[in-house]
């Protein structure tokens, strides 16, 4: 038969063998995973307030698109367009409020009014102390890309994902895209 | 004499001349251009006459739930108090207007002017919503003493305690979560799982009128809303316009559903799930989104908290539900359960939700007209020609 030690070694051997071929592809998949991860960027803290901000204020806006009229070509002196929008009738009488007096006072935005008002100087309850103040409870987390309940978080941008699915959905889609 | 009740609010206008019995009227407050015929503006109601209302452009007098853009909102008054509707005579009418909690003094002194100088109205008394829906409530109820009024509309909700009639200050809280952050959110959602909407803010908000209900537990709804095929009874499809043939969205019913394969028809469908009672959800746990804010029902016991202790018994009692949002099919239950638990048993707890909460202030100040009183607490023309803002910053409380 074959000798004790002989199988001993060659099964030692086969254990070595199968153990290199194991640490590779183990060395192989990490250097990839960690050169992966070398290689993606992370973003710091204030990069992703901004990105928050940023989004927020979009939830903001009246309209996603441009003015439609905005995209026509002006009007020169030569092109006449006609004129759709309700007519004034005629003879009407003159209103006090008109003029540039009018254009500068009407026409202000929603910051600018708010500084105006100087607020924060007053006692009295005014519209910066009526704000809700921040919950006590903490947030709730959801999947940045399906909604439902997260439990994980992004390493590079800091959305939340709640599962490998929606992690790739998330790294190719939104990630590191449309960042300041 | 004519008198005018306007509920002026950023999305709509509730308004009815009284002597003479018109139709009460709710009109959008904003004007709006669509991408077909670039060279019109179309004017609160004349919505209807757009033929193609995709990509409809909004232009809000409104910013932040401010009136700032004069230019707009006036065309509106003119088509709303012109030979259209209303038809209004202005040097025999009074009008009742109202306006957001603590608006600015240049807001408030421009508001003068206009009705005064510019529409030359005899008489104009401006008063917070919540005031015409304090007075309509405690007509209902004269053996109350205080009230809490919740305003949840486009631009933020507003909790508002009152007491015999006067809005308590300390009280008063804003929550930034209104209508338009809803209907934005939801925009940006379908556009990244489904199909990009993202210019169709009218379709959408149509889509949250239509499909989104509050849950009254989230957790399990939202259990259900991930089961596959019929399991998933929050699941539903929203077949969207196409202008041509069909020209207002629906949500198909239940029993067309087709949950296993796609469907044969050409109509676009949108598929929601937790969409439904997600974005409703904003209004009571803003911080799901990122707002660092508390929701409506903490908002509801801050405010009374913050309330002498004799009188908050009282408030909770009296919990009124007014605005927009709280139309959501589960929103008042939802409301009470969470105050309910939020609150000591010893505490009677009662919220309201009016028949028609849109209307409800606009309600309120018909009844303010009616009131014989009413002539004292208007400022009249000659009032404002002699006294100037002086006088309508003594005599309205805003």
């Amino acid at each position: 038969g074959v000798s004790p030690i002989l199988l001993c070694r060659s099964s030692q051997a086969l254990l070595v063998w199968v153990g290199s071929v194991a640490a590779q592809l183990f060395s192989v998949l990490s250097l990839s995973r960690v050169a992966e991860a070398g290689q993606r960027r992370v973003l710091d803290d204030a990069t992703r307030q901004r990105r928050l901000n940023r989004q927020l204020d979009a939830l903001e806006k009246d309209n996603f698109q441009d003015d439609p009229l905005s995209s026509l070509p002006p009007s020169g002196p030569t092109a006449r367009l006609p004129a759709f929008s309700e007519g004034e009738e005629p003879g009407k009488k003159k209103r006090k409020t008109r003029g540039d007096h009018f254009k500068q006072r009407f026409r202000k935005n929603f910051q600018t009014l708010l500084e105006e008002e100087n607020v924060s100087e007053r006692e009295e309850p005014n519209y910066l102390s009526a704000a809700a103040p921040p919950s006590s409870l903490p947030p709730r987390l959801f999947c940045s890309v399906c909604g439902f309940p997260s439990s994980y978080t992004c390493c590079s941008c800091g959305g939340r994902y709640c599962s490998t699915r929606c992690l790739i959905t998330h790294r190719e889609t939104r990630c590191l895209k449309m960042t300041l | 004499r004519e008198i005018v009740v306007l509920a002026n609010g950023t999305s709509s206008i509730s308004s009815r001349v009284l002597l003479f019995l018109f139709s009460h009227s709710v009109i959008p407050n904003c004007q709006f251009r669509s991408k077909t015929s670039r060279l019109k503006t179309f004017t609160a109601n004349q919505l209807d006459e757009i033929k193609d209302p995709s990509g409809l452009f909004y232009i809000l007098p409104f910013q932040k739930g401010y009136l700032v853009n004069w230019d707009v909102q006036r065309k509106v008054w003119d088509h709303l108090f012109g030979k259209e509707m209303f038809k209004v005579d202005f040097a025999d009418t009074s009008v009742v207007i109202t306006e957001p909690y603590f608006n600015f003094t240049s807001i408030q002194e421009s508001m003068n002017e206009i009705l005064f100088e510019e529409y030359q109205f005899q008489a104009a008394l401006r008063i917070n919503a919540g005031s015409l829906s304090a007075h309509r409530y405690f007509q209902m109820n004269n053996q109350e003493l205080c009230c809490i009024v919740v305003d949840s509309g486009f631009s933020f909700t507003h909790i508002v305690p009152y007491c015999r009639g006067k809005k308590m200050k300390d009280g008063i809280c804003r929550i930034n979560v209104g209508g338009k952050l809803l209907t934005n959110h939801l925009k940006e959602i379908i556009s990244y799982r489904q199909l990009h909407v993202m210019d169709e803010t009218h379709v959408i908000n149509q889509v949250k009128e239509d499909v989104c209900y509050v849950s009254q537990d989230f957790y399990k709804d939202m259990d259900i809303a991930q089961l596959k095929g019929e399991d998933n009874t929050v699941m539903r499809d929203y077949v969207l316009p196409d202008f041509s043939s069909i020209k207002k969205g629906f949500c198909k019913p239940r029993e067309e559903m087709n949950f296993t394969g796609k469907y044969k028809t050409g109509e676009q469908i949108l598929r929601l799930a937790n969409e439904r009672f997600a974005v409703p959800e904003m209004l009571f746990h803003p911080s799901d989104i990122g707002i660092h804010e508390i929701g409506i029902p903490e908002a509801l016991v801050n405010s009374i908290n913050n309330m002498p202790e004799e009188m908050q018994p009282h408030f909770y009692k009296n919990i009124v539900l007014t605005g927009g949002n709280t139309l959501f099919p589960g929103f008042r239950d939802r409301v009470y359960k969470e105050v309910r638990s939020l609150t000591p048993t010893d505490f009677q707890v009662s919220v309201l939700q009016p028949p028609n909460p849109i209307s409800y202030p606009w309600e309120g100040g018909k009844l303010l007209a009616e009131n014989p009183d009413f002539d004292e607490m208007v400022v009249t023309r000659e009032d404002y020609e002699e006294n100037g803002h002086f006088i309508c910053e003594e005599k309205f409380d805003i």
